[in-house]
């Protein structure tokens, strides 16, 4: 008899997350997405601090009229498709008018595809596939920028700025590292390089010598280090530098990150990313770093996307005067102003333009070291 | 040739660390049959205690004045930590599901497990923990092979505790009561051995040697995370059985196999099927043995 | 009694100062070198004030203190138990199938996405429950037959534009003929052998289909997979029949009800067939069913094979459910989970894996606003469960007794 009492108890437990739902009228209710729990939670945090330290920005400034306060409502999708469409479905249910997120590219299309049946608006800080913003969703909008841009850019650079003929490239096989290490080896072979190799690593390895020991055979003059995370970034630049590779190392946007240099030390030095050109002198990023730093700890990759993303919106709401999606929209594509992290400037198909630049590691500290052109300009569409 | 000669010795390392925390899961599984899936957390809070230690003896200022006496103490630390968290799992956990299926026990190691990577991730935080071991950096050059002192260590203490646990288990009284404990636990109450003492001291001496591969991962590798036990645990676990699980010389020689096996896969084919590899070898080893390589035939033992 | 409490006392006790122990190096060592003890003992302080009400409230039960609320409840109880037992079982079923069909009516998107997770993992716990609870083998890896089945249908699907309902029967089959694959290999391998040459393929299934960049598109995944479709009568310009697509979640909610319900009446077929007899035959003692001239070999290939085919069929509802597959929907947690579902509700019975299906999805749901402690809370409940009740939440009822029982 006592199975029944438990079976009772389970299904009265079942019911609480249908109950809970709160209303009031004059909250503007957002929500994040990215991954909290699992192997990239650290990226998750950084999307999801991004976005309350745009609240709190908006909040000093007055908030935004008509509305009491703006309420965030952070999922955890731990970069797993099937939990992102059911944070997506909780959002809706949430009755969110505005999504910032997520954070890898295979969450962000599944769970834009079912935000999109309700009309609800995505700007995705992190998310560089092609795929995100090429599906033609009306209401997806992307901050960063993308990987078709990245690659040419990163190309360039090994020619132009480090002289170099020959590349090796290794990806992690994500959405991410993969698009981005097909697209480099693509544009390379256009030009005129040669890639010396093109190998894989699976997610999660730690150990990396065998594929290393490769590198240092084929003596390329750049090794291209595609990898989804930060983390296991430091791990192979260590290794790297115990192997005594001689290659100069040039790796992507995911490495941006201060962790990226606190674990790998001495071995990031003189590593090579590109990145999103951000003005650190700008107003508006100083204003957002001593924000940020003051509440959230060090600004990570991809925190200052996601605090543009939320500022983009509110802005947006606020010129459009409603949450209606099309009225958002229209206001969106009409924004132009300077932010954190980039001039923020959004074309039809909802991608703000990418500016990549190269940057060097000297002494802990991301430097920039080449431009694609004299001045930083964006690409601007 | 030199290639080769590269790839062995980062193959041997890559062994070296799958056998030592291949030894506990195999310790483990010989005295109560149990595949501890916790064990992996284990060596992930070995890792973190470790870092612990170093990064307080660094702000001690002890680091640079007795490096070795710093990276000693935080080794017999962390051990004697790990064996104390592994004695109080195993009383929680394992303990009163012991004349329950094997099914349930492994559940609740299941479950173990989450929630120590997940009680790690909330004291330690999701970054990864950079380790200080710029003071054991450094090594030999021979042409193109490098060999370096981490390497030199890792596969040097593999191969003391293979041979102190030898001894342990083959010569002393207490391996004496852990092996009879083994064969039949009533029997070995009998002759008065308390088997729950024999269990705890089992887990204690496969989490040490868990903890111990944590801070070797953590300085070879610079950085730890609070769930870097899974991955490995899994491959461990795959080596104690191409071994023959509850074989302590076939854990050994499990890890080393599939480090091997995952080195040669990436350093001369490709680096994505370097996992299919080692299970491609681990099912065909088992298809044609099936009781792993070093495994006695022992009779039915079902799920 | 007393000493009984006494002795439960003392270990609390130990139990505490050693929690001490193991959580300070953690949070009260810090690395410029001083210590502290604070934090620590704030966190050990909540903990210990949690575990005093649990056992404070374990021991008042133990001892009859809470007499005044266990008897009313437990009179109830046995009132409803009499009442259940009055009324046939049918009736039961129906009021369960009605209230499954009218529950899209009054629930919301979000309930209807997490019951069609619940629906698809019934699917999937049933098909183990085969293997697993029928056959008596440990299958770490199957989650690969469910990525087969999903494969399948993205594949052909986006390939060769071939309907939903189409596909159902080649995804079955594909994953059916995967079963059989990795079946029989592993066939003479026993218990934890078994299990980790099943993880293993599980493992192989999935860096497949993340590195055949040919077939499967890799880590990129597939997309524009259609939803299933229905011919609906039409009388618009004379009478004919007209595509419909299922796109609304709640269509998609009763496709998933109908696959749960044919795995349902499927296993529970199966289950007293006499393949079903045979397999318990196996999973009791192996020897003495070969013995009785039960052919072994060819029964447990055919578990596997069977446990796939439900997989596949919930592999290919998944993909056209979510539009999208990726090889990261695969891994060995998936399998671990479906594993504890199984063993949650009780190996073998299928009231109890249909419960375990819902409470371990649900749950991790309910805890969706505390982020953070979701996992922690959820490997807790985990080892809990097994502790209070090791042979799940509603225990199969097994046909005759058995020795070990008798001797018990």
């Amino acid at each position: 008899m006592r199975k029944k009492q438990l079976t009772m108890l389970v299904m009265g437990l079942m019911l609480v997350p249908f109950l809970m739902s709160t209303a009031s009228a004059k909250t503007l209710k957002i929500g994040s997405m990215g991954p909290l729990t699992g192997p990239y939670a650290a990226d998750g945090n950084d999307i999801k601090n991004g976005v309350l330290c745009a609240i709190d920005v908006i909040n000093d400034e007055g908030g935004l009229p008509g509305y009491d306060k703006i309420e965030l409502f952070p999922q955890d999708t731990a970069c797993d498709p099937k939990q992102a469409v059911a944070a997506a479905n909780k959002l809706i249910n949430l009755e969110v008018t505005g999504v910032i997120g997520a954070y890898c590219s295979s969450s962000t299309i599944p769970a834009s595809a079912t935000l999109a049946e309700e009309d609800i608006l995505m700007i995705t800080p992190a998310s560089t596939h092609q795929d995100v913003t090429d599906r033609g969703l009306p209401y997806m909008f992307r901050m960063c920028g993308r990987d078709d841009d990245q690659a040419p850019a990163a190309v360039k650079f090994m020619m132009e700025g480090l002289n170099a003929k020959t590349v090796f490239i290794v990806d992690d096989k994500t959405t991410y590292s993969q698009g981005l290490a097909d697209g480099v080896r693509k544009n390379a072979l256009l030009k005129g390089m040669t890639v010396k190799g093109h190998d894989h690593v699976n997610q999660g390895d730690k150990d990396f010598s065998a594929v290393l020991t490769k590198i240092k055979r084929a003596r390329p003059d750049v090794f291209y280090m595609s990898l989804q995370n930060h983390a296991s970034g430091s791990l192979m630049a260590i290794q790297a530098k115990r192997m005594g590779l001689k290659a100069k190392i040039l790796s992507q946007d995911a490495m941006y990150h201060p962790n990226f240099v606190k674990v790998a030390k001495a071995a990031a030095e003189g590593i090579y990313v590109t990145y999103g050109y951000t003005d650190k002198s700008t107003p508006a990023y100083q204003a957002y770093a001593k924000r940020f730093n003051a509440n959230y700890g060090e600004i990570g990759a991809y925190g200052t996307y996601a605090y543009d993303a939320a500022i983009a919106y509110f802005k947006a709401v606020k010129m459009a005067g409603s949450t209606d999606p099309a009225k958002v929209k229209a206001a969106l594509l009409k924004l132009k102003y300077q932010g954190a992290s980039k001039k923020v400037k959004f074309n039809k198909k909802g991608d703000s333009g990418s500016s990549y630049v190269a940057f060097v590691i000297e002494d802990g500290e991301y430097k920039l070291h080449w431009t694609p052109m004299d001045t930083h300009q964006q690409k601007e569409y | 040739m030199e290639y080769f000669i590269q790839q062995l010795i980062n193959g041997l390392t890559l062994g070296g660390l799958y056998a030592l925390i291949a030894l506990g899961y195999t310790m483990v599984y010989g005295v109560i049959q149990l595949i501890n899936f916790a064990h992996g957390e284990f060596f992930a809070a070995g890792g973190y205690v470790g870092v612990i230690l170093l990064n307080y003896f660094a702000g001690l200022g002890f680091m640079h004045t007795h490096p070795i006496l710093c990276l000693t103490g935080s080794f017999i630390l962390t051990m004697i930590y790990c064996s104390f968290l592994a004695m109080a799992v195993e009383q929680v956990a394992y303990k009163p599901l012991r004349r329950q299926s094997r099914l349930a026990a492994l559940l609740s190691a299941l479950g173990m497990s989450i929630f120590l990577s997940n009680g790690l991730m909330l004291t330690q935080g999701v970054f990864d923990a950079p380790y200080p071991g710029e003071l054991f950096e450094g090594g030999f050059e021979f042409g193109l092979i490098s060999i370096s002192y981490l390497q030199i260590m890792i596969v040097a203490l593999t191969a003391v505790l293979l041979v102190v646990l030898n001894i342990l288990v083959f010569k002393t009284r207490i391996g004496m009561a852990m092996r009879a404990t083994a064969q039949d636990k009533v029997m070995s109450a009998l002759v008065s051995i308390s088997a729950n003492r024999i269990i705890a001291l089992t887990f204690a001496i496969g989490a040490g040697l868990a903890a111990a591969a944590g801070i070797m991962v953590g300085l070879y590798y610079g950085s730890v995370r609070y769930d870097m036990g899974f991955v490995p645990g899994i491959k461990a676990f795959a080596a104690a059985v191409l071994g023959g699980i509850g074989n302590i010389t076939g854990a050994m020689l499990g890890g080393l196999i599939i480090g091997m096996v995952e080195v040669f896969m990436a350093g001369y084919i490709s680096g994505q099927y370097k996992d299919v590899a080692a299970f491609v070898i681990l099912i065909s080893v088992l298809y044609f043995k099936p009781t792993g390589i070093m495994g006695e035939n022992i009779d039915d033992t079902r799920v | 009694m007393i000493q009984e409490f006494k002795k439960i006392w003392k270990s609390y006790a130990i139990g505490l100062v050693w929690l001490f122990g193991l959580l300070w190096p953690l949070l009260g060592i810090h690395p410029d070198g001083t210590l502290s003890f604070g934090k620590t003992f704030t966190v050990w302080l909540y903990i210990a004030c949690g575990s005093f009400v649990c056992l404070l409230l374990y021991l008042m039960n133990k001892s009859g203190g809470l007499r005044v609320v266990t008897t009313p409840l437990a009179a109830a109880r046995d009132k409803a138990g009499t009442f259940y037992g009055t009324v046939p079982v049918w009736v039961w079923l129906g009021v369960a199938l009605v209230l499954a069909c009218i529950f899209p009516l009054f629930t919301s998107r979000y309930a209807q996405d997490v019951a069609i997770n619940v629906l698809i993992y019934v699917c999937l716990g049933l098909g183990l429950n085969i293997v697993i609870g029928l056959a008596g083998m440990l299958d770490l890896g199957y989650i690969a037959f469910y990525g087969v089945g999903a494969y399948s249908y993205a594949l052909l699907n986006t390939t060769y534009g071939m309907s939903f309902w189409v596909c159902l029967p080649f995804a079955a089959l594909f994953a059916g003929i995967a079963g059989c694959i990795i079946g029989y290999p592993t066939l003479r391998m026993r218990g934890d052998y078994l299990a980790i040459v099943t993880l293993g393929f599980g493992e192989i299934v999935r860096l497949i289909l993340n590195n055949w960049m040919e077939l499967t598109n890799g880590p990129n995944g597939i997309l524009g997979i259609k939803v299933p479709s229905i011919y609906i009568p039409s009388f618009e310009n004379g009478f004919h029949f007209e595509l419909f697509h299922l796109k609304k979640l709640y269509y998609l909610y009763y496709v998933a009800l109908f696959l749960a319900i044919v795995t349902i009446i499927s296993v529970y077929r199966l289950n007293y067939s006499r393949i079903g007899r045979a397999w318990e035959s196996i999973r009791e003692d192996e020897t003495a069913a070969e013995l009785m001239g039960v052919n072994t070999f060819l029964l447990k290939l055919l578990a596997y094979a069977m446990g796939a085919t439900f997989a596949g069929l919930a592999g290919a509802f998944f993909s056209s459910r979510m539009r999208f597959v990726s090889p990261e929907s695969f891994t060995f947690l998936e399998s671990a989970m479906v594993l504890c579902m199984v063993v949650l509700g009780g190996m073998g019975s299928i009231p109890g894996i249909i419960l375990g299906v819902a409470a371990l999805i649900v749950l991790p749901e309910a805890f969706r606003e505390f982020e953070l402690y979701r996992m922690l809370v959820f490997g807790l409940a985990m080892v809990v469960m097994m502790l209070f009740r090791p042979a799940g939440l509603i225990p199969a009822q097994r046909v005759g007794t058995r020795s070990e029982e008798k001797e018990g």
